[in-house]
């Protein structure tokens, strides 16, 4: 036994060597009937333990075997104690074997890879048993697979024989790894070792085009295989393809082999007058083996102890249809749609026998009855009772309900279309309701009247106790917010572009473009002080009475203010919230087209050299030094302070018409033309936030509220919307926009609607003027 | 209950017991009478009409559970929750008839303050920039001249004692001050007479949009664009008292002369944030104010606080104190609906009631200086209504101005005056009002 295990120690060191190779060769030659066992020796390369056991045992145990073996059988038997008829010389084998396998178990008792080759050694030892039925059947069935009981068993298998005979013949292996996993080298630029412990090399491999080639020119290509192990090609002889053909075949390889050999009886009894018996074994004689027995259990407690497993969980596929009803994979076309079937006609019932029972007959005065009703309505077939089945005459309605089959199925759904469920209330963004808004305006409920034409400009003071307004019939007029009364009127004679009220409440002063004129006024309101102030600022500087190419100061003697005269026509203008500076925009001016003046020194500059576009609109930022300003289709934003161009906001309008910034300063909105209006967030990004397409016509004006979260939007269509716009201090929150309100009122004149809109800079209040002439105010 | 044979619906009917406080000609029996229920107030006149056998039959409003029948009785006992088994009691008043207007007096501009405080002249001020007096006749006797701008609002200052001899009251104008006349009554012809402000009350930095004077007479407060209200006090210095004098002999004299004496406000008391569209000082030791930023406050004269604070959801435009406990605040705005607040009613800043029937502002309210259930209310639609808080309808509306009525006042007591945009004073007389 010390023999095997320094064996076994040998042999685990790794790749056999070339001196161990060769040992169990002569073995082979020395004995008849051991050739199995070469078999197996080889084979043991894939197990090595075990089989090294039976080679060991085959070989060392030889000897010793049958005292030893017969006394510990007999022992074991007499304890088993379950066998009718033991026969212990004939079972020998088993014995045997038993030994071994104890040996085992002593050795690595609870070694869980060893159960496993054990039950690997058992399972091909049945593979052997089914392969070798003659030997099985001497053994009765309990050398099971056994090398050594094989051996015992005097029988020689030809096929065995053969099969020895082949594997002598084989070329031995080049490569000497072993039996080990080939991908260990897939890595290495060698595939193994010589026998002289050499590496081999690795071949380069051809390619597809070469063995194509190869096999155009080499009628022998074809009989070439590549064997993995050694890396290299093998060329088949006849006799191997003829023995691949015959086992595709499912025939013996060997064709010399007759299955069909006469028996040969074994038992000479004709001579022997009184034979014992030729009647096959008594089922009641077998002893089942105590070595299986053993094996049993080792593997009953291997499965008990969870070591092997017996019924595996089925794989589940890696991939699979994630969406696939599983029992109606076939109703799935190739795209994956479910198709309809065709829809079927309706089976004929008793109705459309030809002898239908009475019950179903109507009257005459029902069949009278269906001609009053409708064509829909009308029963198709009624039922009628023939005697026989000869008699019913040709259906009337035939090619109607073939053509009526036709379109139904011209006309089906093929496929059921998924469309997805929802509600699409669920795709509005979810807004608060303008309910919880409030305050917000709503209801007109006063009206300033007094003007004749068009009121195009509102403006108010900075308590909203003062509203101006600029007129198309030349007038500017002054009104008192909460009577409505009209306090003042300025009539300059020609349509007034824009009235803008200084922010400054120590300047009282209110600014009119009209023409090429902007006309500075004092309000005459506000104290003493105040409007001590506006008259020292409303007379000519000396320094002011240059000539100015960009415009010129000078005394207006009707309205005892002072007039900036430009060369080109004044659209807008704009105070800066000191109220010290203005901006006007001439767009005919081209580079001249914004100017900004100052009050207190009563210059004017042009800030700019040329302009990308006609100049519509220009804004002062609310706290910082910046100047908007608005051309057709962008709007730039110019740091006045660095003198350079900070940002260009992409509107994606064509026609701005209107500029409006939230007293933040850091959100805008932009009316146009073509009806839209948008929102920025320039912190957020240079492109529009949101865009709002509430109205039919022309946009006029937008505005923000100074303090409520409020913005509006009139339009030529005659309706001003109101819009709820919160703009949160956290910059993480985007602003949240809801619309409030459309409101009415103003009659469309010469398709002019709601020309101006102004809210109340205290109130919730909303100022409209439309080209009706009129200014509503719009209150919560 | 009787049921009459036929088909007939069964008519319900219900134990009223008719009650007043009529002197005994108009008492009926005070026994329970069945009527049928679905009686509304017309029906149940005729009944009382009836019961007396008055010989001109007169209209009676019918109050249940202190409250205007407006309705059927069966459907008030319904919403009221009312069992109709047991009797109901059912006071009954004269009706509140429209009063007669009578010739509008024409100003100039359009009038922006009336007051009815004297029992014999009217005052008015002006967007004219004057204020004016009118006797009962409808002449106007007194032209308060000084304003450069228009009036606002007017005070008549309460005189204890001297009030049949002189009138004093206290203007508020856009001028960014207040002016104090004295009026010597016994000195007012049938002839216009003219007459200049005694005191300039400067200080706001703004329009001054409300003034009121204090019960003593001695202060007024001012309430203006500038959100502040200031106090003045009126009481003479000690070498004022020639100045008096030196008034009267001025007006005797009809010399006119510049020497207005200025006046600074004593005290300021800061809160509010937008303009003081209101004020009321009835009570001696509380202002009370309203303003645009939508808020109601109470303020204590004599530490110069902020004591009680209201919130409304609309600009406030025109206050007053009164009706119940001389303590409820009505108020209104830019808004149709006027507004009665309970400021006694703890924890509570929601109005105990909200009249609704104008259609525009409303621009002034007052409630009956002795009434506690009668209000006016002034709005912007040309309408005066009488309201009493006992029903949600208005008892009476007054459609005889021609635009914005800016200033609605009580007259001795049952007679209406109330000034608009259409420049006229319009008076209403002979109110039978019942209190």
């Amino acid at each position: 036994m010390a023999s095997v295990v320094t064996k076994r120690k040998t042999r685990s060191q790794g790749p056999p060597t070339p001196e161990e190779k060769p040992k169990p060769k002569p073995v082979v030659e020395d004995d008849g009937p051991i050739p199995e066992v070469i078999v197996a020796g080889d084979d043991s390369d894939s197990d090595p333990e075990i089989s090294t056991d039976g080679e060991e045992s085959g070989e060392d145990g030889m000897s010793e075997e049958g005292g030893e073996g017969e006394a510990e059988s007999g022992s074991e038997d007499e304890a088993d104690g379950d066998d009718d008829d033991f026969d212990g010389s004939e079972y020998g084998s088993g014995e045997e074997g038993d030994e071994s396998s104890g040996d085992e178990e002593e050795v690595d008792e609870d070694a869980r890879n060893y159960v496993l080759d054990v039950m690997k050694d058992f399972l091909t030892g049945a593979v052997g048993t089914n392969g070798e039925g003659g030997k099985e059947e001497e053994a009765n069935g309990n050398g099971v697979g056994e090398p050594e009981g094989e051996a015992e068993g005097e029988a020689v298998n030809p096929t065995a024989a053969e099969e020895s005979d082949s594997s002598e013949d084989e070329v031995p292996d080049r490569n000497t790894i072993g039996d080990v996993p080939l991908e260990w080298y897939k890595n290495e630029d060698h595939i193994g070792y010589t026998k002289d412990g050499l590496k081999i090399k690795k071949q380069a491999r051809r390619d597809q085009l070469d063995t194509f080639l190869a096999r155009t020119e080499d009628a022998n290509e074809w009989r070439k295989v590549y064997d993995e192990y050694n890396d290299e090609e093998v060329e088949l002889t006849k006799e191997e393809i003829d023995m691949i053909r015959r086992l595709r075949q499912g025939k013996i390889p060997h064709a010399e082999v007759n299955p069909y050999e006469p028996y040969v009886d074994w038992f000479e009894y004709e001579d022997k007058g009184h034979p014992l018996s030729s009647a096959p074994e008594p089922k009641r004689r077998f002893i089942p083996s105590k070595w299986e027995a053993k094996k049993v259990v080792k593997l009953v407690r291997a499965i008990r102890k969870g070591w092997i497993k017996l019924d595996k969980p089925k794989e589940k596929p890696e991939f699979y249809l994630m969406w696939g009803d599983d029992l109606k994979t076939s109703d799935k076309t190739a795209n994956g749609l479910a198709y309809i079937a065709a829809p079927k006609t309706k089976l004929p019932g008793h109705e459309e026998s030809y002898n239908p029972p009475v019950e179903y007959i109507p009257t005459p005065e029902e069949v009278k009855s269906y001609e009053s009703m409708y064509e829909e309505d009308r029963p198709k077939f009624i039922p009628t009772r023939f005697p026989s089945l000869r008699q019913v005459p040709a259906y009337p309605r035939y090619i109607n309900e073939i053509f009526e089959r036709c379109l139904d199925l011209y006309l089906c759904p093929r496929q059921k279309k998924d469309r997805k469920q929802f509600d699409p209330e669920t795709l509005i963004p979810k807004l608060p309701k303008p309910k919880d808004l409030q305050p917000y305006p709503s209801t007109c409920y006063m009206e300033y009247r007094g003007h004749n034409a068009a009121v195009t400009s509102m403006s108010t003071d900075s308590t909203g106790e003062w509203l101006a307004t600029g007129s198309m019939d030349g007038t500017v007029r002054l009104w008192d917010v909460q009577s409505g009364r009209c306090r003042k009127v300025w009539d300059f004679g020609l349509k007034i572009n824009n009235v803008q009220w200084n922010p400054n409440p120590q300047i009282n002063m209110l600014g009119v473009a009209v023409d090429k004129d902007v006309v500075l006024l004092s309000t005459e309101l506000g104290g003493e002080e105040v409007i001590a102030n506006v008259s020292s600022l409303l007379t000519l500087k000396e320094a002011g009475a240059e000539e100015s190419p960009l415009a010129t100061w000078g005394l207006d003697e009707k309205f005892k203010s002072l007039r900036v005269r430009q060369p080109f026509v004044v659209q807008s203008f704009v105070w800066h919230h000191k109220g010290d500076y203005f901006a006007t925009v001439a767009p005919d001016g081209i580079t001249k087209s914004v100017l900004v003046h100052q009050l207190s020194k009563q210059q004017s500059q042009n800030p700019f050299r040329k302009h990308h576009g006609r100049v519509v609109r220009v804004l002062f930022h609310p706290q910082r030094p910046f100047l908007f300003v608005a051309t057709k289709m962008h709007v730039r934003i110019y740091n006045l302070a660095k003198q350079q161009l900070s940002k260009k906001l992409m509107t994606s309008l064509n026609e701005i018409s209107s500029m409006a910034i939230h007293p933040g300063g850091d959100n805008l909105i932009l009316g146009s033309q073509e009806s839209k209006m948008v929102w920025f967030d320039m912190d957020l990004s240079t492109k529009p936030y949101k865009a709002f397409k509430n109205h039919t016509k022309d946009i006029r004006a937008v505005a923000f509220h100074k303090t409520y979260p409020l913005f509006a939007s009139c339009s030529d269509d005659g309706t001003t919307s109101v819009f709820h716009g919160m703009v949160y201090s956290d910059l993480l929150q985007n602003p949240l926009l809801v619309p409030l309100k459309i409101l009415l009122g103003h009659k469309t004149v010469n398709h002019k609607g709601v020309m101006d809109c102004l809210f109340h800079p205290r109130q919730p209040w909303l100022f409209t003027s439309g080209a009706d002439s009129i200014v509503k105010l719009y209150c919560n | 209950m009787d049921t009459t044979n036929g088909e007939e619906v069964v008519e319900r009917q219900i134990q009223v017991k008719f009650v007043t406080k009529l002197p005994p000609a108009l008492r009926v029996v005070s026994s329970a009478f069945a009527i049928p229920a679905k009686l509304g107030r017309y029906g149940l006149s005729e009944v009382v009409n009836t019961l007396l056998g008055l010989e001109r039959p007169q209209p009676f409003d019918f109050l249940i559970d202190g409250e205007l029948l407006r309705t059927s009785i069966e459907q008030f006992l319904l919403t009221k929750g009312i069992t109709a088994e047991t009797t109901v009691t059912v006071e009954y008043i004269p009706v509140v008839l429209p009063p007669e207007p009578q010739q509008p007096r024409a100003h100039d501009e359009w009038v922006s303050a009336v007051s009815g405080f004297n029992s014999k002249f009217i005052i008015t001020g002006s967007y004219d920039n004057h204020g004016r007096l009118w006797n009962a006749a409808g002449e106007c006797v007194v032209l308060l001249q000084g304003h450069t701008d228009c009036i606002t609002s007017l005070a008549p200052i309460p005189a204890p004692g001297s009030s049949a001899k002189q009138l004093q009251l206290v203007t508020a104008s856009k001028d960014h001050t207040l002016r104090f006349w004295q009026v010597a009554l016994n000195e007012v012809t049938s002839s216009t007479t003219t007459l200049k402000p005694s005191k300039r009350l400067k200080g706001h930095t703004s329009s001054v949009q409300s003034v009121a004077a204090s019960p003593s007479g001695n202060e007024v407060c001012s309430g203006s664009w500038d959100a502040s209200i200031k106090l003045w006090s009126l009481r003479d210095e000690p070498e004022g008292e020639e100045d008096t004098g030196g008034k009267k002999r001025r007006l005797e004299t009809g010399a006119v002369s510049s020497t207005e004496k200025q006046v600074d406000a004593r005290a300021t008391l800061q809160g509010h944030t937008q303009v003081v569209g209101a004020l009321d000082w009835s009570e001696r030791e509380t202002i009370y104010s309203a303003s645009w930023d939508h808020s109601l406050r109470t303020w204590d004269v004599e530490t110069a606080v902020n004591t009680h604070t209201l919130t409304s959801s609309k600009a406030l435009h025109c206050l007053s104190v009164g009706g119940e406990g001389n303590a409820l605040l009505a108020a209104g705005g830019a808004d149709h609906v006027l507004r009665i607040w309970d400021p006694r009613l703890p924890g509570t800043v929601a109005p105990v009631s909200q009249l609704s029937s104008h259609t525009s502002w409303i621009s002034a309210c007052k409630w009956h200086p002795k009434s506690t259930f009668h209000l006016l209310t002034a709005s912007y639609d040309g309408t005066v209504k009488l309201w009493d808080t006992r029903a949600t309808i208005p008892l009476v509306t007054l459609t005889q101005h021609k635009d914005k009525v800016l200033s609605a006042d009580w007259w001795k007591d049952n007679n209406i005056v109330s000034g608009g945009a259409d420049s006229q004073l319009h008076i209403y007389l002979k109110l039978n009002l019942s209190f």
